[in-house]
């Protein structure tokens, strides 16, 4: 969760080039898919979503851990059977009212901890569930991070204007041939390769954080879509940046020094946004 | 179809949730015609537009589109997200690429060429919907269709807002899908009026449409008398719409 101690006797340089820079490539990977999806996620008002998957996402670890696989596919299992489930109910916008979202989110945390418990005690670290690991970031876990990122670059890339014509309104994006339902389910589908992902970095806890803080930030002084974008990844890797450098000198958690250094971000933009306004008077 | 026809819609029927909603109705839409379709709340207006602008499409009866017809669309309850940092020329980019000139062009059309490069969350309601009128007339469109183009609008705001809808269809050479609850001041610029109330109750020129029994059954003697008043007065349009309207049901 810390930083280990430097053992004596070996360089500082020596692990530097492992955990650090497998620490850091994960930080910039999470960085880099949370701008866009962040930002969608915003605009649609699903940043609520993101959580209650998070929040599920413990079940999906424990069951994961109890059939030995790679806990990242039983989260992964989980959340897509969530957004499955969600997307048969017939009206999609009242499947995602606050309440159904709050029942399945809690309902999903407390199993996953009954699960967990269960585990044999070494098996598991609740706490870098809940609040992630980025120091503890093995070869796998890049690699999987770096597969499902590219694959939601591609997505993304691919569908871009029609998830903006959607998120600006669903009415105009259908009139002009965008199939939304479809659409919709996928970007629910992405949200949950996106958990899977960035639950490594940030633990369930945190995920939404990182999708709604450099979001707000950016959106104070973008004049369109993909500025906000641009600026959502700036501020995200200035709060990847506080948070490590934090986490380095005061021995602080890095996945909550991250996040208090992204909210930090956000006070010093806000206040100078009023500064500039009361300027421009 | 023959070629001087647009759409034509046959026995069209709809129903939701056990609920009838459309009745048969059956119309035609010709080139460069302005259609209005009026009816009370819950007479199925909207629902009909979505119809001929296809969103809806598991109706019973017939649509025949003109093949290759353009249709652009103006819903009735647009939700723009005010979130999103978008200016009014990338509203107009949304899901087409019109160059900058068609943009401009466009935007002047709907005399809100001033506000192109101003956030879309900024706009007033009025300047929002003569925006967004100026985007269903991208891509040179055959039809457009609007759903109560006025709603949110004040009185003198909707009289020049319907002026304008009647400028766009000479300029564009267009016909106009036209749904409103208030005859009135749609009543100059109409060509054909749909009376709905579930069923079509009748149809026609405006005039004859005033006077049907059914109109009057629906609107009552002091809306088509109102109508009488307006089609005599056509420049005076300020003053009569000054009026208190008893006719109005929203």
């Amino acid at each position: 969760m810390t930083f280990p101690e430097n053992p004596p006797g070996i360089g500082m340089t020596e692990w530097l080039d492992d955990f650090l820079l497998r620490s850091v490539l994960a930080g910039l990977i999470m960085v880099t898919i949370a701008a866009p999806m962040g930002c969608l996620m915003v605009w649609q008002r699903l940043a609520f979503l993101s959580d209650t998957l998070g929040h599920a996402a413990v079940l999906g670890v424990g069951i994961g851990l109890m059939l030995q696989m790679v806990p990242i596919f039983g989260v992964l299992a989980v959340a897509l059977l969530i957004v499955f489930s969600l997307s048969r109910v017939s009206n999609f916008n009242s499947a995602l009212s606050e309440t159904t979202l709050a029942i399945i989110s809690h309902t999903g945390l407390a199993g996953g901890i009954i699960v967990v418990g269960l585990l044999p005690s070494q098996a598991v670290n609740l706490e870098s569930i809940l609040f992630g690991d980025l120091l503890a970031t093995t070869a796998a876990d890049l690699l999987h991070m770096l597969v499902t990122t590219v694959v939601l670059l591609i997505l993304l890339v691919h569908h871009w204007r029609a998830f903006v014509a959607l998120s600006v309104s669903r009415e105009i994006a259908q009139a002009e041939g965008v199939e939304v339902r479809k659409l919709q389910f996928l970007m629910y589908a992405m949200i949950a390769l996106l958990v899977a992902v960035m639950m490594q970095v940030m633990g369930v806890l945190l995920i939404a954080a990182m999708l709604v803080i450099p979001t707000t930030s950016a959106r104070l002084f973008s004049r369109g879509p993909e500025q906000m974008v641009a600026l959502s990844a700036l501020y995200g890797l200035g709060a990847l940046a506080g948070g490590m450098t934090s986490s380095y000198h005061f021995d602080w958690q890095t996945g909550p020094a991250i996040v208090v250094s992204a909210s930090v971000l956000l006070l010093a933009t806000l206040a100078l946004s009023r500064i500039l306004k009361s300027q421009a008077r | 179809m023959s070629d001087d026809l647009l759409l034509r819609a046959r026995d069209v029927s709809y129903g939701l949730g056990g609920r009838q909603i459309l009745d048969r109705v059956s119309f035609e839409l010709g080139p460069s015609q302005i259609t209005t379709i009026i009816g009370p709340n819950g007479a199925g207006k909207s629902t009909l537009a979505n119809i001929v602008t296809g969103l809806i499409s598991n109706f019973e009866g017939e649509i025949e589109r003109r093949p290759g017809l353009r249709i652009g669309f103006l819903p009735q309850k647009v939700y723009v997200n005010t979130l999103m940092p978008l200016t009014v020329e990338r509203l107009l980019r949304l899901t087409r690429k019109p160059g900058d000139s068609e943009i401009d062009h466009a935007l002047a059309q709907t005399e809100v060429g001033y506000l192109k490069h101003r956030q879309v969350r900024s706009l007033s309601e009025g300047e929002l919907k003569r925006v967004l009128l100026a985007r269903t007339t991208l891509g040179n469109p055959d039809l457009i269709v609007l759903d109560e183009p006025t709603s949110g609008v004040d009185v003198t705001g909707e009289i020049r807002m319907y002026e304008l809808i009647g400028e766009l269809r000479s300029q564009l050479q267009c016909a106009v899908l036209l749904v409103s609850h208030d005859l009135h001041l749609v009543m100059s610029q109409t060509d054909q009026v749909l009376c709905l109330n579930q069923h079509l109750c009748c149809s026609g020129l405006p005039e004859s449409v005033s006077r049907h029994p059914e109109y009057l059954a629906l609107f009552g003697q002091k809306a088509a008398d109102s109508i009488a008043i307006y089609t005599h007065h056509h420049d005076h349009v300020h003053d009569v719409s000054g009026e208190p309207a008893g006719h109005r049901h929203d």
